[in-house]
């Protein structure tokens, strides 16, 4: 683009020392062209730098949490979680992963609720993040999470609360969550999608069942396990009141990844990759107690994939925005080759012509530049969550889920306790490099002392 | 130079209109607004009832333990902190205005919870409530109608305090504060 701007100059100097009575005209259109630029290009390094260097920032972090690293995962997410930047509720988000699955519980909720308070509210990016957004970078738009992702959230959260037996609040959650895959849907054709769209959460109807349980709502109970039974009826066991009532053990177990967030269409049109259709099957899980098989009859079957329901996506305004602008930037840099080929190939091809192909291509290029695809996304998120309802005797047990069909991948915890009374949760977060054996309680998050930076 | 200067201006003004993620936006939850003026609303209540005044006159002052908020909210979650906030604030209040008429009691878990960190805290958190016989119990119910769609997000909510005999679970006042929310989904919401 450069070169091109420095061509014109000279072919634009050429021009005016023969032609003094056009050197007006060229002149202002070359400032246009140059002040449009220039301002789109501090725009975008301004903004983007800024945006980049937290987004990485929250990746390494990410990183360390799948090496295994929590208390690293969570020193770097710390701060970022508190910056009110653009990546507030993904940082947060990932800060709420890392301590639950550190059984951070405090922390866990803490960042989990200050990502539902904005995902819940309206015209976070009213004003001038939506203009910014469309016409600088859509990564400038406070990022709120595709609508699974902010079911997930609510889901989490409310696994927080119930987990701490704080069951008034997990309802709450898990009520919110069920919300928030009404986002697909049209209000005005509520039958339709309503139905079809909660179906895929049916996660939250069951945790929501198994609330209600908890709190002495067993008429309530029974309907939304009811309703998980209609929506999926291959979960007819695990959405069973008799299931949930005499058990004293939940073990929820987050299994593989979510889907990735991907573009085409230079990178303007945004997707999901894998598709239900290029993955395997979910496998069933196995639950090992105290070295002898706990039989689940039916009860291992996973509760949702998330690979499925990112397919899901609805086609936003903005995505619109995208395409127009990708669409017209290659049609104004095709116009502008074209002219200038033209031009050439008539033998006519004068300095006002220059003017014109470098800022039809220069235009076109920015509008390429400006409609790249948000991708962001909360790495965190597991393909699908097992729900496994246990019954006990009261007392220290140890307990391994393995995966047979995934090459043995395991995780095994020594001395869970049963209660004799209500109910106990826990959270496996499935990893290859995690077998265990974890002890219960698990040691507290020892923070490591902030890194010296070398002179 | 001119035109430059004023076009970098506007691309300047349009990423410092950026708003933050906790600045812009509107929520449907229970703000620290709410939390003030229901309160204030309750205190004054209470403060100025018949029937608590009556109790005054016959007993002397009421033994008051304060409970947290019972979340009956659709889709809302109170946090512990919130839901000490609004009966504490009551608490507060009364007891800055009316500090003979009643005498506050702590409820057990927040009891304990002070005393656990007692030494962080370098508080005395003072005799155990067992040792201390409340005789009413002021407890608030939050409970609300809620809704979510693609264009707007809705709560109704209808907040009761209570004040009850704790010998013969009568109710000796309530008072009730409602408040309708709603939030308009933006374009990129």
């Amino acid at each position: 683009m450069f070169c091109i701007g420095h061509r014109f100059s000279q072919m634009a100097q050429i021009y005016t020392d023969e032609k003094p009575h056009a050197k007006d005209a060229i002149t202002r259109l070359s400032y246009l062209c140059t002040s449009v630029l220039i301002c789109v290009i501090c725009g975008l390094f301004s903004a983007g730098c800024q945006q980049n260097k937290t987004y990485s920032k929250g990746s390494a972090a990410v990183r360390d949490y799948y090496d295994g690293d929590f208390a690293r995962a969570i020193q770097k997410l710390e701060p970022l979680s508190q910056k009110t930047d653009e990546n507030y509720v993904l940082n947060n988000l990932r800060l709420g992963s890392a301590a639950l699955t550190a059984y951070s519980l405090n922390e866990s909720e803490a960042a989990f609720l200050r990502a539902w308070e904005v995902i819940n509210a309206g015209g976070v990016n009213s004003g001038g993040r939506s203009v910014a957004a469309v016409w600088i970078d859509e990564k400038l738009k406070i990022w709120k999470g595709e609508p699974y992702e902010r079911a997930m959230a609510s889901f989490y959260l409310g696994l927080v609360y119930y987990i701490q037996r704080d069951y008034n609040n997990a309802r709450g959650a898990f009520e919110n969550a069920l919300f928030k895959l009404r986002d697909y849907a049209d209000p005005d054709k509520k039958s339709s999608d309503y139905a079809e769209q909660e179906s895929t959460f049916v996660l939250a109807h069951l945790m929501l069942g198994r609330t209600y349980l908890r709190l002495g709502r067993d008429d309530l109970a029974n309907e939304s396990f009811g309703l998980a039974r209609q929506l999926q009826p291959r979960l007819s066991q695990l959405a069973d009141p008799g299931a949930h009532e005499g058990s004293n053990v939940l073990l929820v177990v987050d299994f593989g990844y979510g889907p990735k967030k991907v573009t085409d269409y230079d990178g303007a049109i945004v997707g999901f990759a894998p598709t239900p259709a290029t993955v395997g099957r979910l496998p069933a899980p196995r639950v090992i107690v105290n070295d002898a098989e706990y039989p689940l009859a039916g009860l291992g079957e996973p509760t949702i994939d998330t690979i499925a329901m990112a397919q899901d996506r609805r086609w936003q305004s903005i995505d619109t925005i995208r395409t127009v602008k990708t669409t017209v930037g290659t049609g104004l840099i095709a116009a502008g080759a074209g002219y200038g080929i033209y031009k050439g190939a008539k033998g006519d091809f004068e300095a006002q012509d220059a003017a014109i192909v470098a800022a039809l291509i220069g235009a076109g290029a920015v509008l390429k530049a400006t409609s790249q695809a948000d991708t962001r996304q909360w790495e965190m998120v597991p393909r699908t969550v097992y729900l496994l309802p246990l019954k006990l005797p009261p007392g220290t047990h140890d307990i391994t889920v393995s995966f047979p069909e995934m090459s043995n991948l395991q995780q095994s915890w020594v001395g869970l306790v049963a209660p004799a009374e209500g109910d106990a949760t826990y959270y496996m977060r499935m990893n290859r490099w995690w077998p265990g054996p974890w002890q219960w309680p698990p040691a507290p998050v020892t923070i490591h002392p902030p890194e010296q930076k070398r002179e | 130079m001119a035109r430059f200067a004023c076009l970098l201006m506007i691309g300047l003004l349009l990423l410092a209109g950026c708003k933050s993620a906790t600045q812009g936006g509107t929520s449907t939850a229970l703000s620290g607004v709410d939390l003030v003026n229901m309160t204030s609303d309750m205190a004054a209540k209470i403060g100025s009832d018949a029937e608590v005044n009556a109790a005054y006159a016959k007993k002397g002052p009421l033994k008051i333990v304060v409970m947290p908020v019972v979340n009956n909210l659709r889709a809302e979650v109170i946090p512990r902190g919130a839901a000490y906030a609004f009966t504490g604030r009551v608490r507060v209040l009364l007891s800055r205005h009316a500090p003979d008429r009643f005498t506050w009691i702590m409820n057990r878990d927040a009891f304990y919870d002070l005393r656990s960190r007692e030494r962080e805290l370098q508080i005395d958190a003072g005799p155990s409530p067992d040792t201390v016989q409340p005789e009413y119990a002021l407890t608030a119910t939050f409970s609300s109608l809620g809704d979510e769609n693609i264009k707007r997000r809705e709560q109704f909510y209808v907040c009761v305090f209570e004040l009850t005999n704790l010998q013969d679970r009568t109710l000796l006042w309530s008072g009730s504060y409602e408040i309708q929310k709603t939030t308009v989904r933006g374009f990129l919401d």
